[in-house]
C-alpha cells in the first residue's frame, strides 16, 4: 500500500527534460556528450557516467504504431518485441540464456511516433551486451512460430488487461477522442487484429521502418566514450543506408462540443473516468508554462484536483492530470475514480475545479510553489545513466539538444502570470471535453446525458476500444 | 526510482519490493550511523552528485501488529500522518514541502511503515521541521479521519475489487494462514476499514510511532555532520515510548494442502500458490533466493520457458518471497491463456518444482542466478532514492545494514545442494495453500 499513486507526470512523460550529475541549485547542465552521425546517417550519442559500473543504452527509432497498417494494428509493437525471438545467428532461447546470464536487460516497444529499445550491462560485459542489441537491431529473423506464439499471447494480454478498468481506459479515451487520426489506433492492438497479424506482416513492417536514417542511439554509462565510439561505428556502420520513413502525422482537430463513452465493466464497484481532449506535440513552444499550470491544477499531491477529490472530501484515492506531448499534438487529460454512488458528485466537482481554473487562475503563491517544485524535482529525472540516455535520445530524436535541459530552470523562472493565464484559456477547455467512463452501467448510465448531448456506449467485453 | 507504482495488493507488492532489492556488491559505499537519546538510529550516505536528498524514516509497525476489527489502521495511520499536527495544520505538511521543491510518498506492508521524502538540500531543514512536528504532535481532526476512510476505500475498490490479481492474492493469503497476523491484508478488510475508531487511531500512535521504533536514512547531498546536528535539534527532544508488544503468535506448522477458490467476472482465470518460508534473517534466505531468480527470473527462466514458451500454457508466471520479521509466504503466479485449465498450469509448476528437487539446478543457472542479483543491486543503488531504501531495509530485516556488502559473498555460499534442500524442504504438497479464479460470465450481484 503507498500513499499515492505517483503519476508520471504530464508533460514529462517518459523522456522528462532534466539536469544530470552536474546540477547546482538555480541551474542545471547536461554534462558533456558526443554526437556521431554513422556514414549511414544513424546518430549515435555517448555519454561517459562512471558512478556505478552500468552501461545503459537507449534507441529510438522512426518504426511508431502510426506506421501499422489498417487492420493490423500492433505490428509495431510485436514487431519490438519480436527482435530478440530469434536473429540470424541465435534462436529465441539462445538470446534469453545469453542475456539473462550476464544479468543484462534488454526490452523493446512501440509508442505512436517510436520504437523504442533499452539496454542494460554491467561493465564487465559490455562487449556481449553490445553484441546482443547489434543482433536483435539488425538481423533478426522473426521465426514463423514465435510470431505465432506472440500474437496469440497478446491476445490474451488485452483480454487480461480488460479485466482491469484502470489498465485500459487509455486505450478507450484515445480511441473515441482521436476517432479516424492514427493516434486513435491502439499502439499494441486489438483482440482482433493482433490476431490477424502474420510474420509476413512483421518482416514487412521492419524492412519499411527500421533505418538507420530513422534511428538515434544513446549509450550512457561507465565507459570510455573514444573507444565506444569506434565499436558503434564498427557494429552499427554496416547497417545499409536507408532513407527514414516520412512520418508525417497532421494534428487532430480539436473535439467541438462534449461527448461522452460510457463502457460498461458489470462487476465495476468503481468507476473510472477520463477527461480532455486535443492537448499539445512535444515542439509546442508553450510546454514549460503548460507544465507549471498542469502542476497547479493536476500533477502533484496538492494540485487543485487532488485537493477537491481527494483531500477535502475522501471521493476518491486519486485524481489527476497530465499532457502527452507527441509528435504531433497528444492527448490533454484528466484522470479519476471513485465509488459507483459518487461518480455524478466526482464528476460535478472535476468540472467545476476546470471552471474554477479557468475563471479565477492562479495565485502569485501557487506560481511561486510550481515553479520551486519544478526544479526541486528535476535533478532525480537525470540522474541514472539509463535515465541520461532516455532523455539524450529523446531530445535528438525530436531534434532538440542540451539546450532544452541547459535552459530549463531560466524558462521556469521566466514564466509570468499573464503567460499562465493565457495557457489556462488556451490548454484547459471545458466546453468541448470528451468524457470516457469505466463502470457498471446498469448504475451509472442515468448520468451520461447530463455531461453530454452525444453519448456512445460500448461493453468492455466486447473486441476493440 | 524503486518505489511501487501502485501497491496491488499487500502480497504482490511484497513480492516487488524483494525482488527489487537484491544483495548487495561486495564493495560498499560509506555509510555513517548515529544514535540518538531517545533511541532513534540515524544512517547517513553522503553523495553529492545532484543537490537533492532522499529521507527515509522506518517504523518497525504494519499490519502484523493489528488485531482483527482494526485490520488495516497501519496503512491508514500511514495516511493520517500527513493530515496535520501543531505547527503544521492539515494540508501543510504537503503544501510546505511542495512550495520547497519536495515531494514525498509513505507506504506499509506487513512488518513496517516507510515515510519517503525527495527534496532539493535548501528544503532540509524544513523536512526536519515537518518530520518532528507529526512524530510529535499529530492531530486526530474527527472530519478528517471520515474524509481519509473514503479515500482508503477507494484505494481498497482499486487494489482488490477493480483487481483480479489482488482479490485472489487477497483470499490466498487469508487461507494460507490461520493464526499469524499475515493471514489479513494490508489495506484491511472494507467492514474494519469503515469502522476504526479515533481512540484506536490514538492508541495505533502511542504504539507504533515512538522515535526508539523507527530509523532515519538520509542519502544525498548531506554532510553526516549537519544531518547528525539537525537531528539532535528536532528529533532528539522527543520523548520515546515502549516499543510495540511483541508478535507472540506463531503459524503452526501446515498438515496439509488448502485449496481457495474465486468466482468472479474476469475474462481470464488467475492461479496462485504459497509456499510457507522462514523470515528474511534466516540463514536459508540466500538460498531461496537462488532458487527463485533460477525458476522466475527473464525469458531463460525455467517456468517462464515451460509456461510460457514452449507449453504455451500461461500468458506469464512469477513468483517469490517478501521480506518480514516472521515466517512468512513463497508466492508463485501466472495466469493461464484463455481455454487453458489452470490445473494443467498448475500441474506444470510442480513437475517443474520436483525437477529441482531431484535434479538439483545447474553450474551455470546458479552462475547466472549471481549475475542477475548483482547487476540488479547495481540498479538498485543507482539513485539516492533506491540507496535509502535499500540500506533501510537491510537494517531493519536484517538487523544491520552491514548485511547489503555482505550480500555478495553470502550468495557466493550457496550451493546446488543448498538450492536442492530448501526446494525439498519448502515445497511440499502439505505446505501449500492453491487459490484459483474462476471467471465468470456475469458479476455476483447479478447472479441471485
Amino acid at each position: 500500500m503507498t500513499r499515492t499513486i505517483r503519476i508520471l507526470c504530464s508533460l514529462l512523460t517518459a523522456a522528462a527534460i532534466a539536469a544530470p550529475a552536474i546540477a547546482q541549485t538555480g541551474s542545471l547542465k547536461l554534462p558533456p556528450y558526443k554526437k556521431v552521425i554513422l556514414r549511414n546517417g544513424m546518430t549515435v550519442l555517448l555519454m561517459e557516467q562512471r558512478e556505478v559500473p552500468l552501461v545503459s543504452f537507449n534507441v529510438l527509432t522512426k518504426a511508431g504504431s502510426v506506421h501499422d497498417p489498417s487492420g493490423k494494428e500492433g505490428v509495431a509493437s510485436m514487431t519490438a518485441a519480436l527482435l530478440r525471438k530469434g536473429t540470424a545467428t541465435r534462436s529465441a532461447d539462445d538470446f534469453s540464456a545469453q542475456l539473462d546470464f550476464i544479468g543484462g536487460s534488454f526490452g523493446a516497444g512501440a509508442s505512436q511516433d517510436a520504437t523504442v529499445i533499452s539496454a542494460e550491462f554491467m561493465k564487465k560485459d559490455l562487449a556481449k551486451g553490445l553484441e546482443l542489441v547489434a543482433d536483435a537491431m539488425l538481423q533478426p529473423s522473426f521465426p514463423e512460430a514465435e510470431v505465432k506464439k506472440l500474437a496469440a499471447q497478446r491476445v490474451d494480454g488485452i483480454k487480461s488487461a480488460k479485466d482491469r478498468a484502470a489498465g485500459v481506459i487509455g486505450q478507450y479515451f484515445n480511441a473515441y477522442l482521436y476517432g479516424k487520426h492514427p493516434y486513435a489506433r491502439p499502439a499494441g492492438g486489438d483482440e482482433t487484429s493482433v490476431a490477424s497479424i502474420t510474420r509476413e506482416d512483421v518482416a514487412k513492417f521492419y524492412e519499411a521502418n527500421y533505418t538507420p536514417g530513422g534511428t538515434v542511439m544513446a549509450v550512457v554509462g561507465d565507459f570510455d566514450a573514444a573507444e565506444m565510439a569506434k565499436q558503434l561505428a564498427a557494429v552499427f556502420g554496416a547497417w545499409p543506408a536507408k532513407a527514414a520513413p516520412p512520418a508525417a502525422v497532421a494534428d487532430a482537430p480539436e473535439v467541438k462540443g462534449r461527448r461522452l463513452l460510457l463502457v460498461d465493466k458489470p462487476d465495476s464497484t468503481q468507476t473510472y473516468f477520463r477527461i480532455g481532449n486535443i492537448g499539445i506535440a512535444r515542439s509546442n513552444p508553450d510546454r514549460v508554462p503548460i507544465e507549471i499550470v498542469n502542476t497547479l491544477f493536476g500533477g502533484r499531491f496538492t494540485s487543485m484536483i487532488n485537493t477537491e477529490l481527494r483531500i477535502k472530501s475522501g471521493l476518491t484515492y486519486g485524481a489527476n492530470s497530465g499532457f502527452a506531448e507527441w509528435k504531433a499534438k497528444g492527448p490533454f487529460f484528466v484522470n479519476s475514480y471513485t465509488g459507483n454512488a459518487t461518480t455524478e458528485k466526482a464528476l460535478d466537482m472535476t468540472l467545476d475545479v476546470l471552471k474554477r481554473l479557468r475563471e479565477k487562475g492562479i495565485s502569485d503563491d501557487d506560481l511561486k510553489s510550481a515553479k520551486a517544485y519544478l526544479k526541486g524535482q528535476f535533478p532525480p529525472d537525470i540522474e541514472t545513466s539509463d535515465q541520461l540516455a532516455g532523455v539524450l535520445s529523446e531530445l535528438v530524436f525530436n531534434g532538440l539538444d542540451e539546450r532544452e535541459i541547459n535552459t530549463y530552470y531560466a524558462k521556469i523562472d521566466a514564466v509570468t502570470m499573464a503567460d499562465v493565464n493565457r495557457v489556462i484559456k488556451q490548454y484547459f477547455p471545458l466546453d468541448n471535453l470528451v468524457i470516457v467512463l469505466v463502470g457498471k452501467a446498469s448504475e451509472i448510465e442515468g448520468l451520461a446525458k447530463k455531461y453530454a448531448p452525444v453519448v456512445d456506449r460500448k461493453s468492455i467485453s466486447a473486441p476493440g476500444f | 526510482m524503486t518505489r511501487p507504482a501502485t501497491w496491488l495488493t499487500a502480497l504482490a507488492a511484497a513480492v516487488l519490493l524483494a525482488a527489487a532489492v537484491q544483495p548487495a556488491a561486495a564493495q560498499g559505499f560509506d555509510i555513517r550511523t548515529h544514535t540518538l537519546k531517545n533511541g532513534m538510529t540515524i544512517l547517513v550516505q553522503e553523495d553529492h552528485s545532484i543537490p537533492n536528498v532522499a529521507l527515509y524514516l522506518f517504523y518497525r509497525v504494519g499490519s502484523r501488529n493489528e488485531r482483527p476489527g482494526i485490520t488495516g489502521i497501519s496503512h491508514f495511520f500511514e495516511h493520517m500522518m500527513f493530515n496535520g499536527a501543531k505547527k503544521y495544520g492539515p494540508g501543510e505538511f504537503d503544501r510546505n514541502m511542495e512550495a520547497a521543491g519536495g515531494s514525498n510518498n509513505a507506504y506499509t506492508s506487513e512488518n513496517v511503515t516507510v515515510y519517503q521524502n525527495w527534496f532539493p538540500r535548501s528544503a532540509l531543514d524544513l523536512i526536519f521541521d515537518l518530520e518532528a512536528d507529526r512524530i510529535q504532535n499529530l492531530s486526530f481532526d474527527p472530519e478528517i479521519v471520515e474524509s481519509e476512510r473514503g479515500v482508503i476505500a477507494s484505494e481498497r475498490r482499486s487494489s482488490v475489487d477493480g483487481n483480479n490479481f489482488g482479490v485472489l492474492a487477497e483470499q490466498l493469503s487469508a487461507a494460507a494462514f490461520t493464526a499469524h497476523p499475515y493471514q489479513w491484508p494490508v489495506v484491511g478488510w472494507m467492514s474494519d476499514i469503515q469502522a476504526w475508531t479515533l481512540d484506536d487511531l490514538k492508541n495505533h500512535f502511542k504504539m507504533g510511532y515512538s522515535p526508539s521504533n523507527a530509523t532515519m536514512v538520509v542519502t544525498g547531498d548531506v554532510t553526516f555532520d549537519e544531518i547528525v546536528a539537525m537531528a539532535q535539534k528536532y528529533i532528539e527532544p522527543i520523548p520515546s515510548n515502549p516499543p510495540p508488544p511483541k508478535v507472540m503468535t506463531k503459524e503452526p506448522e501446515q498438515l496439509g494442502e488448502r485449496r481457495v477458490v474465486v468466482r468472479k467476472f474476469a475474462q481470464l482465470p488467475i492461479l496462485m500458490m504459497a509456499y510457507h518460508v522462514p523470515e528474511t534473517a534466516h540463514a536459508d534466505y540466500y538460498a531461496l533466493q537462488a532458487l527463485e531468480t533460477i525458476l522466475f527470473s527473464g525469458q531463460s527462466s525455467r517456468l517462464y520457458k515451460r509456461l510460457v514458451d514452449k507449453d504455451q500454457l500461461a500468458l506469464s508466471v512469477s513468483g517469490g518471497g517478501d521480506w518480514s520479521f516472521d515466517p512468512s509466504l513463497f508466492t508463485i503466479s501466472a495466469q493461464p491463456k484463455a481455454g487453458v485449465d489452470p490445473a494443467s498450469v498448475e500441474k506444470a509448476i510442480y513437475e517443474e518444482l520436483d525437477r529441482v528437487k531431484a535434479d538439483a539446478v545447474t553450474d551455470e543457472e546458479l552462475e547466472k542466478a549471481k549475475n542477475i542479483l548483482l547487476s540488479g543491486f547495481y540498479r538498485n543503488i543507482k539513485t539516492i532514492s533506491g540507496r535509502s531504501n535499500a540500506i533501510g531495509t537491510y537494517e531493519v530485516f536484517f538487523g544491520d545494514y552491514k548485511k547489503l556488502f555482505t550480500a555478495a559473498d553470502d550468495f557466493a555460499k550457496v550451493t546446488k545442494a543448498d538450492v536442492q534442500r530448501v526446494a525439498k524442504q519448502y515445497f511440499t504438497a502439505n505446505n501449500r495453500t492453491v487459490a484459483t479464479l474462476v471467471p465468470d460470465a456475469a458479476p455476483a450481484a447479478d447472479k441471485k
